[in-house]
């Protein structure tokens, strides 16, 4: 078990890498001069300029300022923005709240995705099973964007429900509707899989033999379809969180939540390549982790992949 | 091989209908069987796949899923109680423990992420309410009992671990653990290959000889009914076409069918000739021919064969060997001459025809 995770470990270096260059890249491509457009429409005295420009080393060749951004990131000596803010200090104030956002949707989308998903699959062509299907599909069909600007006008502006944006109201107020937007669109995912997972494993032979063998429909339903049926949904807790943070970006900018995913758009609005690698990197960290565990929790659930 | 003729069937499967609905008709898969089974008793089902052997024997036990299956009327006596007019939860304390069940592909009749002790020992915590420990050492035993090497440690071991052969030992294990009245085999050994089916025939056998355990053999191969069955029914498309003493059937087959499946057998003295075959294929349930379904395919068909449902009848009534026994067949040729080894029994009529 060790081995496996050293190695990989050691494969999702090189991945790494590659992540972090690419972005770096992407950021160091876009056009404009982001000291430039620090001062606006104000002049800017050059020997300002020309002191900025090197405090972030941006005279500097691309491979150059690639590897002293890495090195800052190892030895967490992350820095400021060009704004002069400490990156450290928002890095400690915004991982709670996109954590909070990301904790609170999740409940959201696996208490809704499993309960639907698992009733909707034993009462196939049900009522319920209709409905989920056709729910799931519209939400699949809307852009996000569309669905997040009307939760927002209609809980937040019409029906005053919930604030329309920011953390005043703190946790878990402030947090709700933006949870539940990203939480809705995980749980269209997650219910479909789960439904379709039950139906398939409600029919296997080992549940018919189950019965046979006159055990009661809750010890079937406990010890023999749910740890079979559930196999897969594990692999998507995974993925799942790779959506999450896409979502972060766009929910936390739109309910204005000052979390990692708006510093991220704000980032790269900004031409801020450091700050784009360093919460990249700790997304891709993250995500690794993740996948890390969910292929030993996989391990543990089904033997079969064990050996 | 048993005198059962004055014992008491332990299971008495009485006018079995069973239907599938569907979109557009209703589709009969089992039609109006009847068929009893003795303790220590093999009766061998013997059938195509779609002749209703399978069905019957789920509906019997209350696996069936329904719907799309309806149970239209029937009975099936479990030592005088009606398992089919049972609650489902006084069902459950006799289908799992008194009558369990062998399916065909023990790959997936088994649970995969559960390991092979821990579905044995269910049946123990569940009907014998037996502690963890306790019904752990007793898997371990049935495993022995099934001959499975080293149980002690194969006992943690999960279903893709074992070979074929070796699963089915852990199915026989799983079923034959409480020790049942009735075991109802469906196609234990098609999936396997012609020695590993010899072995496990050979074992159900064995562990059957020691007790009073009836068996339900479901099978298409007739090699199978030869080695093992006491009794045959022969069904074809969801209906019983003939039943009796094994040795009768297999010697003097009253149905046109049993004889055609017999021909087409193959074996040592055939040696060199072109093997016989029955012409056409089974009849979907969709469009089972009207009078006797087998007529299409039949040697000996005349007209009134297309008008008339042939009904069991009993036959051999003329010897006292036969009709001790209790054969019939449905079939409307003179049945006793073709068991008799008198003739074909085919009627006048139809030869007159062709």
């Amino acid at each position: 078990m060790l081995g496996y995770i050293l190695r990989r470990i050691a494969a999702a270096i090189p991945i790494g890498l590659i992540v972090t260059f690419g972005v770096f890249a992407l950021v160091f491509l876009m056009p404009g001069d982001p000291i430039r457009a620090l001062a606006g429409d104000k002049p800017f005295p050059p020997t300002v300029m020309a002191a900025k420009r090197a405090q972030f080393h941006l005279d500097d060749p691309f491979f150059v300022q690639y590897l002293l951004m890495m090195r800052d990131t190892f030895t967490g000596h992350f820095g400021t923005t060009f704004a002069g803010a400490d990156i450290g200090e928002q890095l400690k104030l915004r991982i709670p709240v996109t954590l909070r956002l990301a904790l609170l949707s999740y409940f959201f989308e696996w208490l809704c995705g499993l309960l639907f998903g698992i009733y909707a699959g034993f009462r196939r062509n049900g009522i319920v099973d209709r409905l989920l299907l056709l729910a799931t599909l519209l939400i699949l069909a809307i852009p996000s964007l569309v669905s997040t600007f009307t939760a927002q006008y209609v809980f937040g502006v019409k029906l005053k429900w919930l604030p329309v944006s920011g953390i005043l109201d703190g946790f878990p107020t402030s947090y709700l509707l933006p949870a539940m937007v990203i939480g809705v669109l995980g749980f269209a995912g997650l219910g479909r899989l789960t439904r379709t997972s039950v139906v398939e494993t409600v029919n296997a032979d080992f549940v018919k033999t189950a019965r046979s063998k006159g055990l009661s429909e809750g010890r079937i339903l406990w010890r023999h379809i749910l740890p079979n049926a559930l196999l897969p949904v594990i692999t998507y807790l995974g993925l799942d969180l790779a959506g999450m943070f896409a979502g972060a970006i766009i929910t936390e900018s739109i309910f204005n939540l000052p979390g990692l995913g708006q510093f991220l758009f704000q980032s790269i609005q900004m031409k801020e390549g450091g700050v784009v690698v360093i919460l990249t990197t700790l997304a891709f960290v993250s995500f690794i982790v993740i996948n890390l565990l969910v292929d030993v929790l996989y391990g543990v659930v089904d033997p079969r992949v064990r050996a | 091989m048993t005198v059962h003729t004055t014992t008491e069937p332990i299971l008495e499967v009485k006018d079995l209908t069973v239907e599938f609905e569907t979109a557009r008709k209703p589709l009969t898969a089992v039609d109006n069987v009847s068929w009893s089974l003795y303790p220590g008793q093999t009766l061998a089902i013997l059938g195509e796949s779609g002749s209703g052997k399978s069905v019957s024997t789920q509906a019997v036990a209350g696996i069936l899923d329904m719907p799309p299956g309806r149970i239209v009327s029937g009975s099936a006596s479990y030592r005088g109680q009606d398992l089919l007019q049972m609650p489902r939860k006084a069902r459950r304390k006799i289908v799992g423990d008194r009558i369990t069940m062998v399916f065909q592909d023990s790959l997936s009749a088994l649970n995969p992420v559960q390991s092979v002790g821990a579905q044995i020992a269910e049946s123990y915590r569940v009907h014998r309410g037996l502690g963890r420990r306790e019904a752990r050492e007793r898997a371990i035993e049935m495993l022995a009992k099934v001959r499975i090497p080293a149980p002690h440690q194969r006992v943690h071991d999960y279903p893709h671990q074992f070979s074929g052969g070796m699963r089915q030992r852990v199915m026989l294990a799983m079923a034959l653990a409480l020790d049942p009245d009735v075991l109802i085999a469906d196609e234990p050994t098609t999936a396997l290959d012609v020695t590993v089916q010899a072995q496990i025939l050979e074992l159900l056998a064995e562990l059957q000889s020691q007790t009073t355990m009836a068996v339900v053999l479901i099978t298409h191969d007739l090699r199978v009914v030869e080695d093992v069955a006491d009794h045959v029914v022969v069904m074809y498309a969801g209906r019983v076409v003939e039943q009796g003493r094994r040795d009768q059937v297999l010697t003097h087959p009253a149905h046109p069918y049993t004889e055609g499946l017999l021909k087409s057998m193959p074996s040592a003295e055939l040696k060199g000739s072109q093997l016989a075959t029955i012409a056409g294929t089974p009849p979907s349930l969709t469009s089972i021919p009207s009078g006797c379904a087998f007529r299409t395919r039949c040697a000996y068909a005349f007209e009134e064969c297309s008008v008339i449902k042939p009904e069991l009848i009993k036959i051999g009534s003329g010897s006292p060997d036969t009709a001790a026994a209790g054969r019939s067949a449905a079939c409307l040729l003179d049945l006793d001459q073709r068991v008799s080894g008198l003739g074909t029994g085919a009627r006048e009529v139809s030869a007159a025809h062709v």
